[in-house]
């Protein structure tokens, strides 16, 4: 429930939308229900007019006043749905933006160390949905228990004016029929919807298991069963989840059956007193039509009920996650960034969080300014992250990281950044115009800037045959830009951000050699007069090193020479 | 943003052919469970039959009430259940008043039953529609999973694993609701209406008329909207599309934008871009909520119209149609029943939604059903003569090039491998290793070129009970280490597994572990080592006893001594077995009498 309110807390400065959203619907609700009374009250008393006494009653009976009132209710009816329509999504919309920018600014610290410990692509696209689940707590939660509470209580009231009894025999059915019950059968299917998130969790292991292990699988002819195995683990999923849908099932059906039941118990209460002459003919119809058109009041809170867990459990992932510790702190007092950019790595020890073994072990190094350097290795090592200690996505558990001959952690994180360049295999491109994503590297850059950065990266040609040019969309629901392209659009990044270090990461894994060769070329030009780090596994850019260390799980070895060719590396490690 | 007119124009275009295609195959899904979604349909019919007769019952009640003023209780001496009497009242058709004398508790149990009945129709809907959805999703992910081992590498390198698995469990889950409740609703939709106007046409033929005019109107209407709303969507589309997909875009580069320090700027974008997304998609909903206005405007409307039609009837203020021999009765039917005939288009509605959900859920299954798979079929299954000049080589490339879209990874191979031979296959990353191996795995087929085991064309079953592959990084499955070493097949005996264990150096481990062998691993399971991995992955390569072996960089995560152990291993286990090792580790090349050595995808 605190998930919930703190959501709450969190749309406050738009509650006059919510608020406005809730009065209309209300109004509508209430409006519809009206419509129905005043005609089943209507035609009772026309009909009980028209058999009492020919004519004069009937004169006098003013049907004129009724039968325009209907037609206003009706309108009423109809502009106050597309009105709440209107509003409740406005409402929707103005909070879902204030949950999302929330929830970036809280992340914001946790990248790049704490989502590089998880799996962040898939954490992050199930926050989307998560976020986007929160628009349930308004719509389909708060807004029809606030309606059905306020507007229930008008209907009970108006009841209770004729008939008491007739009110708190419905107020106490209604709940039962459409809070308890719902709430219940909800508990009941506790244990099921358990077993649902941990058989979904099984599925998703094995399933997962079998497509990164598909190639051993396939070659040791065993894919049929594991297969098989999977398709258990959904046959049972699915058995559960049809013991769970049953429940929701006699819950909607004891649901309606309780409220008919409150109809048919007023007919009779009204008849009762119909008889005893405690009400009027006229007055037993109201009762009757205004309990039928409650039942529109009360129908969307038992699938509001059902909501409550699911909205519960999005709100509580998404702070969970908003929650998580940073792997590094801030200083308190942050030093101004040197003019000097020398880095030392002293006896750096490190390994993630519940690793058991180190992955670099008491590791030394001095980089000078402008000195250029490359670590080759196999993948998987640990030179990646020599790059995220760098950058300071972590604090490493033993030794420290010096620029300047000052401790990193004396530094703010933010400014320690801007003093490096990085381009890696992963070229991230966003969503955006070829020009939107060139300005991360500079926000403010000129256009004399951006032509130069297009040149230096040798993205002239490229961007000469767009028809849009640097206009053009890239990225989802836009032009598919090749691997090569867009490295290239990072690497012109890169220059614009003009940085004193680069940080090469396999710069070139995946290009082939022609466009691998254009790459360099480019690479050489934007690291002429700065610190360059390389990390790879292959000879390719070594060209661009002039010293190369070797990196084995024993430590680094600085090797005699550049090697330009792969025997060269071999013959080196022996 | 720069989207023209025409960009959008062209992707709203191409997304609603999309969207056909997906709507096609939904519609052939549903196909399959056309009986389940049929009885489904019925139990909401019957609920919606019973609705009339509750209906009916209570006017018969009230009037009896109100009108004839009978008390309930008065006669219970002589309760009368004349069943004739008491139907004949019920069929309101007759104008003349009907005799409730005695008849109201009758009703009022009757009404009880409808009420349960009506219930159980409710749970028989969702318990039907289950069926029909659960039938579909075990099928459907049967289907997938035995599409999976037949896709194009390629494929299944640019999708994560967790992508594939959320479309075959989560997207297919997306599909549940559509099949369970929209479907058979649609199905309600084109029969209650018309039973309705069917019982009400001889009880009061206006309101016949009224439901029977209101009804196409209220179709038209909101197909006109629908039309309307996606106009002015289409000159919107690709940029909503766009501003739907920033958030996530920008959460996922959130690490590119800390790096250029852009993060906090970013913040103010969001704001904005979610404020231009709210402004653009509710110039569309404007349009789109018409729609349920106008299902309102009717359903009031209809009351409203009834109401004072009835009404002014009773009184006798008008003498048009039925108005003028009407009876309470009746009135309170045809009112009863005036905001019940569009119940099932709103609950349409309600449900439409399910719709959007699995329309979107299609798209994403059908890009993997529709995925690119190889073809192995379209190699020709008779050896042409001049391939069989070696049939007794183990493994034979000839002519064998293979290309990525326009790169070329391999090109022009020609390799014969004799058997009990042992090579080192030698060469940097990227320059073709993996491709070879996987090539004659049957895991890749060549672009051009023939791969030949033991004299025939490959494929991958030749492959899989010919050769042994220990890739790099070998996968361990949940279960005991016996079970991953037993990989090939779950019949060897224990003693086997154990020789086998032993043999790989697999004991060395697993013995100081309380449960040896037993003791279970992957996912959860006791951590491994990389090199304990490798024994495993030996012990099971030993176990297959396929007469071909290849490895792929075995020592790439070793140090020197544990180098040197595990080749020795190696050495030991495939005396007998043709070998082939890719690698350029210096200790693996040198232990290794013939080396081929690959550079850029040529044999040198």
């Amino acid at each position: 429930m605190s998930d919930l309110r703190f959501f709450l807390q969190l749309f406050k400065p738009y509650q006059s939308w919510l608020i406005a959203g809730v009065l209309l619907s209300i109004l509508t609700t209430l409006g519809g229900i009206a419509l129905l009374t005043l005609s089943g009250w209507f035609i009772s008393s026309a009909a009980i007019a028209g058999v009492s006494v020919i004519n004069d009653v009937t004169a006098s009976f003013n049907y004129m006043q009724p039968a325009a009132e209907i037609r206003a209710l009706a309108l009423i009816r109809t502009l106050g749905r597309y009105g709440e329509r209107i509003i409740t999504h406005e409402a929707t919309f103005r909070v879902l933006a204030q949950v999302r920018i929330w929830f970036f600014a809280q992340i914001t610290p946790l990248a790049t160390g704490r989502l590089a410990l998880i799996r962040s692509g898939d954490l992050l696209a199930r926050m989307t949905s998560d976020i986007d689940a929160l628009d349930g707590l308004y719509l389909r939660l708060i807004a029809p228990v606030v309606v059905a509470t306020v507007g229930l209580s008008g209907v009970l009231i108006f009841i209770y004016q004729y008939a008491p009894l007739i009110s708190l025999n419905t107020a106490a059915l209604l709940v039962i029929a459409c809070v308890i019950v719902p709430l219940l059968f909800n508990r009941l299917g506790d244990n099921g919807a358990k077993a649902i998130v941990s058989l979904t969790a099984t599925f998703k292991t094995r399933q997962i298991e079998i497509l990164q292990g598909l190639r051993d699988l396939q070659t040791f002819q065993a894919y049929e069963r594991f297969k098989n195995q999977v398709l258990r683990v959904s046959e049972r999923l699915i058995e559960t989840q049809r013991g769970n849908n049953r429940l929701t099932a006699l819950s909607s059906a004891l649901t309606l059956f309780i409220s008919q039941l409150t109809l048919l118990l007023s007919v009779i209460l009204a008849a009762m007193a119909l008889q005893d002459g405690q009400m009027s003919a006229a007055e037993s119809a109201i009762l009757v039509f205004c309990i039928l058109a409650a039942f529109e009041l009360v129908m969307p809170l038992a699938p509001a009920m059902q909501m409550l867990g699911k909205i519960q459990q999005a709100a509580h992932n998404i702070r969970t996650v908003a929650s998580l510790p940073p792997t590094i702190n801030e200083p308190e007092q942050s030093l101004p960034l040197p003019k000097n950019y020398d880095l030392q790595l002293e006896n750096l020890s490190f390994r993630y969080e519940n690793q058991e073994n180190w992955l670099i072990k008491d590791l030394s190094l001095n980089i000078p300014q402008g000195s250029k350097i490359a670590i080759v290795g196999n993948s998987g090592m640990g030179k990646t992250s020599l790059l995220h200690l760098l950058l300071r996505f972590f604090d490493p558990q033993q030794g420290r990281v010096l620029l300047n001959g000052e401790d990193y952690k004396q530094f703010n994180s933010d400014e320690l950044l801007s003093c490096f360049g990085l381009l890696s295999q992963r070229s991230q491109l966003f969503a955006t115009t070829i020009r939107g994503n060139l300005l991360i590297g500079k926000a403010n850059a000129t256009d004399d800037e951006l032509n130069a950065a297009i040149a230096a990266a040798g993205l002239e040609s490229f961007i000469q045959k767009l028809p849009d040019g640097l206009e053009t969309w890239v990225g989802e629901q836009g032009l598919k830009v090749s691997g090569g392209e867009a490295r290239r659009i990072a690497l012109a990044r890169v220059y614009l951000k003009n940085a004193p270090i680069i940080l090469l990461d396999e710069p070139t894994e995946g290009l082939d050699s022609k466009t691998e060769e254009d790459v360099l070329t480019a690479l050489e030009n934007l690291v002429r007069d700065k610190t360059l780090i390389m990390v790879t596994h292959r000879s390719a850019g070594l060209r661009l090193a002039e010293k190369v260390y070797q990196f084995k799980p024993e430590g680094l070895t600085q090797l005699p020479s550049v090697p330009d060719k792969l025997e060269q590396i071999l013959l080196y490690s022996e | 943003m720069p989207e023209t007119l025409l960009a959008n124009k062209t992707a709203f275009e191409e997304r609603r052919n999309r969207e056909k295609y997906c709507k096609q195959w939904l519609k052939t899904q549903q196909k399959t469970v056309a009986k389940s979604i049929n009885y489904a349909a019925l139990a909401g019919i019957c609920n919606g039959l019973l609705l009339v007769l509750q209906s009916a019952l209570l006017a018969f009640v009230l009037h009896g009430l109100l009108i004839e003023q009978q008390a309930l209780f008065a006669n219970l001496d002589n309760l009368r259940f004349d069943f004739l009497a008491f139907f004949k009242g019920l069929l309101i058709i007759e104008a003349t008043k009907p005799v409730t004398e005695n008849l109201l508790l009758p009703a009022l149990a009757l009404l009880f039953v409808v009420m349960m009945l009506r219930s159980f129709s409710v749970y028989l809907f969702q318990t039907l529609g289950f069926e029909a959805a659960a039938r579909i999703k075990s099928r459907l992910r049967e289907v997938l999973l035995n599409k999976l081992p037949d896709l194009e590498p390629d494929y299944l390198k640019q999708h994560q694993s967790g992508e594939l698995a959320a479309t075959i469990l989560e997207q297919i889950e997306a599909l549940e609701l559509y099949f369970s409740r929209y479907c058979p609703q649609q199905l309600i939709i084109a029969v209650l209406p018309l039973l309705m106007i069917a019982l009400v046409m001889p009880v009061n033929w206006v309101a016949g008329v009224i439901f029977l005019v209101a009804f196409p109107l209220v179709i038209f209407f909101m197909a006109l909207i629908g039309i309307s709303a996606a106009v002015a969507s289409r000159n919107q589309f690709l940029a909503m599309a766009r501003m739907g997909g920033y958030f996530l875009d920008r959460l996922q580069g959130l690490p590119t934008l800390k790096l250029f320090g852009q993060a906090q700027a970013e913040l103010e974008h969001i704001t904005q871009v979610a404020d231009d997304f709210r402004a653009t998609t509710m110039k569309v909903l404007r349009i789109a909520f018409l729609s349920s206005t106008v299902l309102e405007f009717f359903s009031a409307l209809g009351v409203a119209a009834i109401a004072v039609y009835v009404g002014l009837g009773l009184l006798g203020k008008i003498d048009f149609g039925p108005a003028k021999h009407i009876s309470l009765q009746q009135a309170l039917f045809v009112l009863l029943i005036a905001p019940e005939f569009f119940m099932p288009l709103r609950q349409l509605a309600v449900f439409y939604h399910d719709r959007a959900a699995a329309l979107g859920a299609a798209d994403l299954i059908l890009k993997l059903s529709d995925a690119p798979i190889l073809n192995w079929s379209s190699q020709p299954e008779i050896i042409p003569e001049e391939l069989k000049k070696f049939p007794d080589l183990s493994l034979e490339l000839q002519n064998v090039s293979k290309l990525y879209g326009e790169r070329t990874v391999l090109s022009n191979i020609n390799l014969q491998i004799k058997p009990l031979e042992k090579i080192a296959l030698v060469g940097e990353s990227g320059a073709g290793k993996t491709t070879l191996l996987k090539l004659m795995l049957g895991l890749e087929m060549a672009s051009e070129g023939a791969v030949l085991i033991q004299g025939q064309i490959i494929n991958p079953d030749l492959a899989s009970r010919n050769i042994t592959w220990i890739g790099q990084g070998a996968s361990i499955f949940y279960g005991s280490i016996s079970d991953n070493i037993s990989l090939f097949s779950p019949d060897y005996s224990a003693e086997q597994i154990s020789t086998a264990a032993t043999k790989a150096g697999v004991t060395e481990f697993s013995d100081k572990l309380e449960q040896g062998l037993a003791t279970i691993i992957g996912e959860r399971g006791y951590g491994l080592s990389g090199g304990q991995i490798q024994r495993i992955a030996l012990a099971r390569a030993f176990l297959k006893n396929a007469p071909i072996v290849l490895l792929d960089e075995p020592t790439s995560h070793l140090d020197e001594q544990n180098k040197t152990v595990l080749l020795e291993v190696i050495d030991s286990l495939f005396k007998d077995k043709t070998v082939l090792i890719a690698s350029h580790d210096p200790a693996v090349i040198e232990r290794m009498p013939r080396q081929i050595l690959i550079e850029n995808g040529r044999l040198l």
